[in-house]
């Protein structure tokens, strides 16, 4: 048998062969296979369970308050290690001892380097969009009200970027072993520094990047108005400004290019740093108002308008309407201001419904904080308008709902009554009775005199000067207040309302004396 | 005189003066050359920027609240993340094979830039006020010195600063969770035994580990 008769074997299947992608696709392909980031990704998905869904998910399921962690708890520890971990890949060449090597290739040092800072940033971006997906979908599914917050993790998703960015170009210039960890401790050092110059209330610190809606707590704002999108662009603009800065620059060296590219790369740098300039410049003239920090050059007019809903409504005496969103929590407020309104409900004056409001009104106070006002009667019929927000809801952490109804009741009860008889609107939320004992003009001695003595019938106050014998010592005004609501509170009930009912008008005008309260 | 005899005499002898100190020049030869392999000088430098940055932070910060003990919590992961880096060899298998002398070497080194990151640290914090004093100061450096061998065993020694690193961004939102976990070390008070154990195991075995087995030769 010769060769020419031997049996021909049968031909192996054709092996499908690779789908040929552009130079730019490949080399993309090659810096994702050939980085560190998969290597990371354990830690960053162990990172993003401690840091963002383990405490989302002790706080009640609100689109606001979980959309606020993914750009500031995420980012907080996101962002050192992303930018450790791209020194180190922007390092890869001269740590390998291959730099002039690459820089003989036909390819533009500079696209070589711009792939390997796209490969870190695509994985980075993978994992971070990954969790807030994860973190999303849980919480649509535990019936979120509204929709979620896009702002922040595009916020988050550009603080990923620049982060990568910055390291990258940091371990390109500065090849060494301590790049990496040096690259990650500075950004740890500069969120903590500009978290520090935000809390000494320099205005430009509102730029940072874990910054949203500056001191308002994150259930306060994104419900009843739309999420003010004023500082997010402002943070966009820097952080897509300092990472094209940065990536720039690495284009700059003679090494990187020919001369358009690298005039190319100068016009990027130049345009980053005025970005990033604009967008600090613009930070700087924010200021808080009652749905978020406004950017006057940004702002646009139509995003005050509040976002329309159906409220839910409790059935007792004084309705009780909440926005649909905190329809959970409707048990918990009926049960700490319904005996509140139950016994006030037929006074003269008295609100004929409770409203959830977002905020009734708002002021920056020093170091970054930020005051609240409490529940406001006001319009025709009056309706009383209610705040919830700061409260530690229910759910959160570990509250449980009795501290809630708790705390609502000592906190917004006393308010309340001293609003319908017509005390100053100024008493700040959460101050109680205290705050309403401490209002020192002696015309108001009358109203806090009933105020403090109704707080004492309705158990709405923790055992204070109202349980105590007179001390010697006090002042005169103090003594006739406290004599007074220790006298109303003894009344028995039926005498106490009829007094209120006849007098309440009179009260409200500061035209009845301590003296003459029974 | 045998040949045989020859070789025993040479064995037992003492050695001569001169021969002992050529055994301690090169001891201390092979010391530096270790430490210049290991940039060990650009590490004391680090250590130098991280104690002024301390002395600088804690000039600046408020004495109570969550960044007095954020910012020296992280100024000391930074340190302990720089020693860490430290452990990695540039030679690798060839020097695992011939130097005899490395778990000593390695062992010395690591004691010493630890003991030089506390020293640097104490002196920045002193006359300032540390949230948690010198006490708190070394248990959390030590702590994280530790996570930094240990990782530095898994991972490589340039790519030790991950375990600090990360465990730090653990550490931040605890400490204004006020977590009790003796585990999470920074965030509980200096006189906290459990915290101290725990960070104390952290630190012999990352130390243990490293001075055995070295920083893992394998990221390049």
């Amino acid at each position: 048998m010769t060769t020419a008769t031997a049996p021909v074997a049968p031909a192996a299947p054709a092996r499908p062969r690779r789908v040929a992608l552009p130079g730019p696709a490949r080399l993309l392909r090659l810096e994702l296979r050939r980085n560190i980031m998969p290597w990371l990704l354990p830690l960053l998905a162990v990172l993003f369970w401690f840091v963002t869904y383990r405490p989302a998910m002790a706080n009640p399921p609100f689109w606001n308050v979980r959309s606020a962690i993914v750009q500031s708890h995420t980012m907080l520890a996101f962002a050192p290690l992303l930018a450790g971990a791209a020194a180190w890949a922007g390092s890869r060449d001269r740590r390998r001892g291959v730099a002039d090597l690459v820089d003989m290739t036909a390819l533009p040092r500079w696209a070589g380097q711009l792939a390997a800072w796209a490969a870190t940033t695509c994985w980075a971006e993978a994992i971070y969009l990954a969790g807030v997906a994860v973190l999303y979908v849980v919480t649509a599914h535990q019936g979120a009200w509204g929709g979620p917050l896009w702002w922040p993790v595009a916020v988050g998703a550009a603080f990923v970027a620049a982060s990568c960015a910055l390291g990258f170009t940091a371990g390109s210039l500065l090849p060494s072993r301590f790049t990496a960890p040096v690259a990650a401790f500075v950004m740890f050092l500069a969120l903590a520094g500009c978290a520090f110059a935000l809390q000494a209330n320099v205005t430009y610190a509102q730029i940072w990047p874990l910054n949203v809606q500056g001191a308002l707590p994150s259930d306060s704002y994104g419900i009843f108005y739309p999420y003010l999108p004023d500082l997010p662009i402002t943070q966009l603009m820097f952080l897509a400004g300092l990472a094209a800065a940065a990536l720039g620059g690495l284009g700059l060296p003679t090494a990187a290019g020919g001369r358009w590219l690298r005039r190319a790369a100068a016009a990027v740098t130049a345009a980053g740093l005025a970005a990033a300039g604009t967008g600090v410049v613009l930070a700087g003239t924010a200021r808080l108002e009652a749905h978020g920090i406004v950017v006057p050059a940004l702002h646009d007019a139509a995003s005050g308008r509040p976002t329309p809903y159906t409220p839910v409504c409790s059935h007792t005496a004084v309705p009780i309407c909440l926005q649909p969103a905190y329809r959970a929590l409707l048990p918990d407020v009926t049960a700490a201001l319904g005996p509140v309104l139950s016994q006030v409900a037929d006074l003269p004056g008295m609100p004929a419904r409770v409203t959830q409001v977002a905020v009734t009104s708002v002021h920056a106070e020093p170091s970054n904080g930020i005051g609240f006002g409490g529940p406001v009667i006001s319009g025709h019929p009056p309706v009383l308008y209610l705040p919830l927000a700061g409260l530690t809801l229910p759910g959160e952490g570990n509250t449980p709902a009795t501290q809630f109804i708790a705390g609502l009741r000592q906190q917004d009860g006393p308010s309340i009554l001293s609003v319908l008889v017509g005390l100053p609107g100024q008493i700040p939320a959460q101050s109680g009775l205290g705050g309403i004992n401490s209002i020192p003009n002696p015309r108001h001695f009358a109203q806090v005199a009933v105020v403090d003595g109704m707080v004492r019938v309705l158990g709405l106050g923790q055992p204070g000067p109202l349980s105590t014998p007179i001390q010697h010592g006090t002042s005169s005004g103090e003594q006739q207040v406290l004599a007074a609501a220790q006298r109303f509170a003894a009344l028995p009930a039926a005498t106490r309302h009829a007094w209120l009912v006849t007098h309440l008008a009179a009260l409200r005008a500061d035209r009845i004396s301590v003296s003459e309260i029974p | 005189m045998t040949a045989a005899q020859v070789g025993n005499k040479a064995r037992h002898a003492d050695p001569a003066p001169w021969q002992k100190t050529g055994y301690w020049l090169a001891g201390l030869r092979l010391a530096r050359l270790y430490a210049a392999s290991r940039r060990a000088a650009t590490c004391l430098l680090v250590l130098v920027a991280c104690a002024i940055a301390l002395r600088t932070a804690l000039h600046w910060l408020p004495r109570g609240g969550v960044y007095a003990e954020q910012i020296p919590i992280t100024i000391e992961a930074g340190a302990a993340a720089v020693i860490g880096v430290t452990t990695g060899s540039p030679f690798g298998d060839p020097e695992r094979a011939t130097g005899r002398w490395l778990p000593y070497l390695r062992l010395v080194a690591a004691m010493a830039l630890a003991g030089a990151a506390f020293g640097a640290l104490a002196a920045g914090s002193a006359s300032q006020h540390l949230d948690g004093g010198t006490l708190s100061l070394l248990r959390d450096l030590a702590g994280f010195t530790g996570l930094a061998f240990l990782t530095g065993a898994v991972l490589g020694g340039a790519l030790a600063w991950i375990g600090p690193l990360g465990y730090l961004a653990i550490t931040l939102p605890a400490l204004a969770g006020h977590w009790t976990t003796p585990w999470l070390w920074p965030a509980r008070p200096p006189h906290d035994r459990g915290a101290a154990i725990c960070a104390g195991l952290v630190f012999t075995a990352g130390l243990a580990v490293v001075t055995v087995r070295g920083a893992r030769a394998w990221f390049r």
